[in-house]
């Protein structure tokens, strides 16, 4: 009982904490690459809290309601990993999360808004698949759903799903936001629209998108690691090399269109995973 | 008399009383709501009722003193003369055609066949039919009740000089009492005889308004029904030929499962059942029936008759487990999933799209009984039960809409909030009932995916499906949200028996949800016998088995928590202050309107994504007939 | 809670969002606040991100005339940024409207329409000028009693 609530404790203190700080070293590790200094590492948390002490604007009421239902299950879902429960499940449970993110986004009448939900819808479009494709390899590979059991695993995963990495890989990108994928809202500057998705979202409902997806990142870089979950390091190694991947693609690509996410990521993802599942089936 | 005899009979005759109550008294309103009331409270009750009873067997032998076997012989040649009636009064040749086909087959069976006397045990109801039943009795007489007010506003829009409301309800309460029979009864010849009989209902219903595209959709859906019904009678010739029965439990014997024509006549059945779940390549005629007034295609369409198809599918799967037929169906059902939901996408009129949706639902449905394991058929039931609840609150919900704003368009449903701010809360709980967990659907939605892993093609046109199904339900969610300066709640006006009708489905909808394990460990463990073993524990308030686990009470207290915070937040947003949406900076303070060129109001529009170059139906719709067509083709195929 | 206030004041100033809003400028400025955002100046060391929304926004960085046909649109965006919020006016236009002043389209200066906190002189201002803008502005945020005080010139 106690570790349980240790557990929950922790996957709400750790999504902010360790969303944040990634964050920060984003942002440094991409001006870096600009050739610039960049922010300090706290500078996101600076941001979120700056945010939340702001006076607050709503267009539309039901953009608040939205905007707490994403945090909340953004940090559930993480917290169900953390609770080491159904894969699946968390994936459902953090669908629940974009659901919402967009829905508060369309109560707005802005074009802007407007597109930029729709953009969203797309991108969930292309990464959802994928998603359930790699816990589909999970679970060919394991036998089971179940987080205890694929943690227990005494293999690497990666040997044996290494294009369902790949194909992870494109789906983590679209969750972060980063080039070529970053067609709703993206964290540099503003873009052709505005800020897409979160034009109307401001001060402490911005800051409670952003806590969120926080959570949304921890969770995803989580899935990461079950690709090495057997050395911690690793996993460490693995998280550090995808981010870094991570951060590059988002540096020297530009941002591509709907239609060539969706053909690109459909194409390749579903090839990559479909090639990779077969090879389990047979093995 | 037995007390779950009489209940039997209660189901089955109340529903065809209250018909002819209403076609010879119901020309006065008072008196025809009063009827349609009193049969929807009598079913609701006995359907309670037979719950702690199940399961049973019965033999039915005789009703009144005659035969009963005689009485469906010569009713189920009067219907087959009634269709062709039809046939020739619109000059269908294919209605003729099939509806000769039957009568010359339902001669052949009941005259030459079929030898000797018959076993009369030809009651029988378990789980699965008491689930049907309850669906059948409460949803189907809630959507009655809302028909009441619905019809009265209809035929005062259409300016109907005599009302033609008692025919209506003969028709909608004759229905129910068909549908009641066909889960009810095990007699081969008696299901053809009900299953008929919706065919039927649902040609009257759907042409109820008599104008040029109803009438055409009506026979449409008419002929194809009846390919279905010829599939069906020819299943039953063959099944009949094989084992010598027209018991349906008696012919599922899997030790047959080798032989070819016993294969060939569950696949034919099983086409039957794919014709009347409007799976592809047949979904042209229940999409056609959206023309007809809303409870119609509530009743009809999305929670009753389509559910026939899945039922008989999920009877015969014991009979075809292991075999090619049951992966081929599981293919099948998949495909339609998929297609269903691609095809939902780049719809913009509401009904089509819950029609699409529904296609796609009874198609995972499919694909879960297809993939005949514990899991999945305990998925497929749990869809089975939550899907009709929460289509038939949306269906109901957007026919209110449209009474309201004279359009089933979704993009003429933006911002609805502000028109009728309670029905539009009601269709988006709708929706995230129908995408979002702890909710029953998705739930059921899980154990499908945890069903299918094993199975690739499956499992992608699941994965592949389930992501567009988010898609059309997310965008109508948001776009009735769609409002500047949303602040004001007051609920709109409606008809008190709309109210009666939406408050319970969507209450209980979510209360069903809640209680899913109780509802899997009270009706459908019970069924889990044989090969399909009692596949989940109800272990610390979620469903549990070997390589998953849904925590549905904890994420239900959770999500609760999640809600209340989230409502706090919005109760607190209220006071906020509540400002333009970004337009650039040009806004004049009127909602959407920025200031253009001369200094002229402009309306900010944006319109959503329908996808029609990649989703529109004129673009995949050929395509996705072929798929299923060849898929058809295999699946009769493979059986030989 | 005096101190949490405090500390919130101090986490504002580190994190500057900031709207641009040319009203009707030849360009010249515009060139220099985009300078500030270049790897040369690096803005982002301090925090300081540039947005496309008021809504966003913390600080807003404005230039040029006002004239007749965009003072609403200056008000519209000011109205949209949640409080608190700084005006930086930026140029000789955006201070009293410049050569322009006397034009018959012409309103005036930025502080015709909505109130401003710091003035940027120049023509244009080079961007250390505009950065020293910005930051004086940071200490009103970390200070905001003074706000209604004495405007300062940069």
């Amino acid at each position: 009982m106690t570790e349980t609530a240790v557990l929950i404790l922790c996957g709400l203190i750790a999504g902010p904490v360790v969303g944040g700080l990634v964050s920060g070293l984003d942002r440094i590790l991409t001006a870096r690459m600009q050739s610039r200094i960049g922010p300090p590492l706290l500078q996101p948390f600076f941001d979120v809290v700056k945010l939340l002490a702001k006076e607050p604007l709503v267009v539309n009421v039901w953009q608040a309601f939205c905007a707490y239902c994403y945090i909340a299950a953004a940090s559930i879902a993480l917290v169900l990993f953390f609770l080491q429960s159904d894969l699946l499940l968390i994936f459902f449970v953090q669908a629940v999360g974009a659901v919402f993110l967009v829905v508060g986004a369309l109560s707005s009448t802005s074009p802007y808004s407007q597109i930029g939900a729709h953009r969203e819808l797309l991108q969930i479009l292309s990464y959802e698949p994928l998603l359930v494709l790699v816990v589909v390899g999970f679970y060919l590979e394991t036998g089971s759903f179940k987080l205890t059991d694929i943690y227990a695993w005494p293999h690497p995963m990666l040997l044996k799903l290494p294009f369902l990495f790949i194909v992870l890989g494109y789906a983590l990108t679209i969750k972060l936001r980063k080039s070529p994928f970053d067609l709703s809202t993206c964290h540099h500057a503003h873009q052709e629209l505005v800020k897409g998705l979160l034009t109307d979202y401001s001060g402490p409902f911005l800051a409670l998108t952003e806590i969120g997806h926080w959570f949304e990142v921890v969770l995803m870089l989580g899935v990461c690691t079950l690709f090495w979950a057997t050395s911690w390091i690793g996993m460490a190694v693995l998280l550090a090399v995808t981010y870094f991947l991570e951060v590059l693609v988002d540096n020297v690509t530009s941002r591509m269109n709907w239609r060539w996410m969706l053909s690109y990521v459909w194409g390749v993802g579903l090839t990559l995973s479909l090639v990779n599942l077969i090879w389990l089936h047979q093995g | 008399m037995d007390i779950r005899a009489m209940l039997t009979v209660i189901l089955v005759m109340a529903p065809f009383g209250g018909a002819i109550l209403c076609i010879v008294l119901g020309s006065s309103k008072a008196i025809r709501s009063a009827i349609v009331l009193a049969t929807g409270a009598v079913l609701i009750v006995s359907a309670l009722m037979l719950a702690p009873l199940v399961p049973f067997r019965l033999s039915a032998a005789t009703f009144l003193g005659v035969d009963l076997h005689r009485i469906i012989q010569v009713a189920d040649v009067a219907l087959l003369l009634i269709i062709l009636y039809y046939g020739f009064k619109h000059r269908q040749l294919t209605v003729i055609v099939l509806a000769a086909l039957q009568l010359g087959l339902t001669i052949y069976l009941e005259g030459f066949l079929v030898k000797g006397p018959l076993p009369v045990e030809r009651i029988f109801c378990d789980h699965l039919s008491l689930m049907m039943v309850l669906i059948i009795s409460i949803v189907g007489s809630i959507i009655c009740f809302q028909a009441i007010p619905y019809m009265e506003n209809h035929e005062h829009h259409y300016h109907v000089m005599r009302s033609r409301q008692p025919r209506f309800f003969f028709v909608m309460l004759l229905f129910l009492g068909g549908m009641n029979g066909l889960v009810l009864f095990d007699d081969l010849v008696f299901m053809y005889f009900f299953f008929e009989m919706t065919t039927l209902c649902s040609f009257l219903l759907i042409g109820h308004d008599r104008t040029t595209i109803a009438t055409r959709n009506a026979l449409r859906a008419l002929w194809m029904n009846s390919v279905g019904g010829a599939a069906f009678i020819l299943g039953i010739i063959a099944a009949y030929h094989e084992t010598g029965s027209l018991g349906l439990q008696k012919i599922l014997t899997p030790w047959l499962a080798g032989s070819g024509v016993y294969l060939l006549a569950l696949a034919l059945l099983c086409l039957a059942a794919f014709v009347k779940a409007a799976q592809f390549p047949f979904q042209s005629w229940l999409l056609g029936a959206m023309v007809a007034p809303t409870p119609v295609s509530a009743l009809l369409h999305s929670s009753t008759m389509v559910k026939v198809g899945v039922y008989m599918a999920l009877r015969l799967a014991p009979g075809f487990t292991g075999t090619l037929l049951s992966q081929s169906v599981a293919v099948f059902g998949a495909f339609s999933f998929l297609a269903g939901a691609a095809l939902a996408v780049g719809q913009s009129n509401g009904k089509k799209v819950l029609a699409y949706s529904t296609i796609s639902n009874l198609g995972l449905i499919f694909a879960c009984t297809g993939l005949n394991t514990a899991e999945s058929m305990i998925a497929a039931m749990l869809l089975l039960a939550f899907h009709a609840v929460v289509k038939a609150m949306l269906f109901l919900s957007v026919g209110a809409i449209e009474q309201h704003i004279e359009s089933r368009d979704i993009e003429d449903m933006r911002g609805l909030y502000a028109v009728m701010p309670l029905t539009a809360l009601i269709t988006v709980s709708g929706v995230i009932m129908m995408i979002m967990p702890p909710f029953g659907v998705l739930l059921s939605k899980w154990m499908a995916m945890e069903a299918a892993a094993q199975n690739l093609y499956v499992i992608v046109m699941v994965a592949l499906g389930s992501a567009l199904t988010v898609i059309y339900w997310a965008r109508w969610a948001g776009t009735l949200m769609s409002d500047p300066f949303a602040g004001r709640f007051r609920p709109e006006h409606q008809p008190a028996l709309t109210w009666l009708a939406l408050g319970p489905l969507c209450i209980g909808s979510a209360l069903l949800s809640v209680g899913a394990p109780w509802l899997y460990l009270r009706m459908i463990a019970p069924m889990m016998m044989g090969p399909y073993s009692p596949a989940y524990a109800f272990k610390a308030g979620g469903l549990e088995n070997a390589y998953g686990t849904f925590a549905i009470l904890p994420l239900s207290v959770v999500a609760t928590l999640g809600l209340v915070v989230a409502a706090v937040a919005l109760k607190r947003a209220f006071r906020a202050k509540i400002v333009s949406p970004y337009l650039s900076g040009l806004q004049t303070g009127e909602p959407s309107m920025f200031r253009g060129p001369m200094n002229q109001s402009v309306k900010a529009e944006a319109k959503n994504y329908y996808l029609d170059t990649i989703f529109g139906e004129a673009r995949l719709t050929d395509w996705v007939n072929l798929g299923g067509g060849i898929l058809l083709t295999l699946i009769l195929g493979g059986a030989l | 809670m005096q101190g949490i206030k405090r500390f919130i004041n101090q986490l504002r100033a580190k994190s500057p969002w900031l709207l641009h809003f040319d009203c009707g400028s030849c360009n010249g400025c515009d060139i220099e606040i985009l300078a500030c955002l270049t790897p040369v100046y690096d803005v982002e060391r301090f925090g300081i991100i540039h947005v496309g929304n008021p809504f966003h926004a913390d600080l807003l960085l404005t230039s040029g005339t006002v004239n007749h046909r965009n003072k609403k649109v200056l008000a519209n965006l000011y109205s949209q940024m949640p409080s608190p919020k700084i005006v930086v006016a930026i140029g000789a236009c955006g201070l009293s409207g410049g050569i322009f002043r006397e034009a018959y389209n012409v309103v005036g200066g930025i502080d015709k329409v909505i109130p401003v906190d710091v003035y940027v002189p120049g023509c244009p201002p080079k961007p250390e000028a505009i950065i020293d803008g910005v930051v004086l502005g940071l200490g009103k945020l970390q200070a905001p009693q003074e706000r209604n005080g004495e405007r300062k010139e940069a």
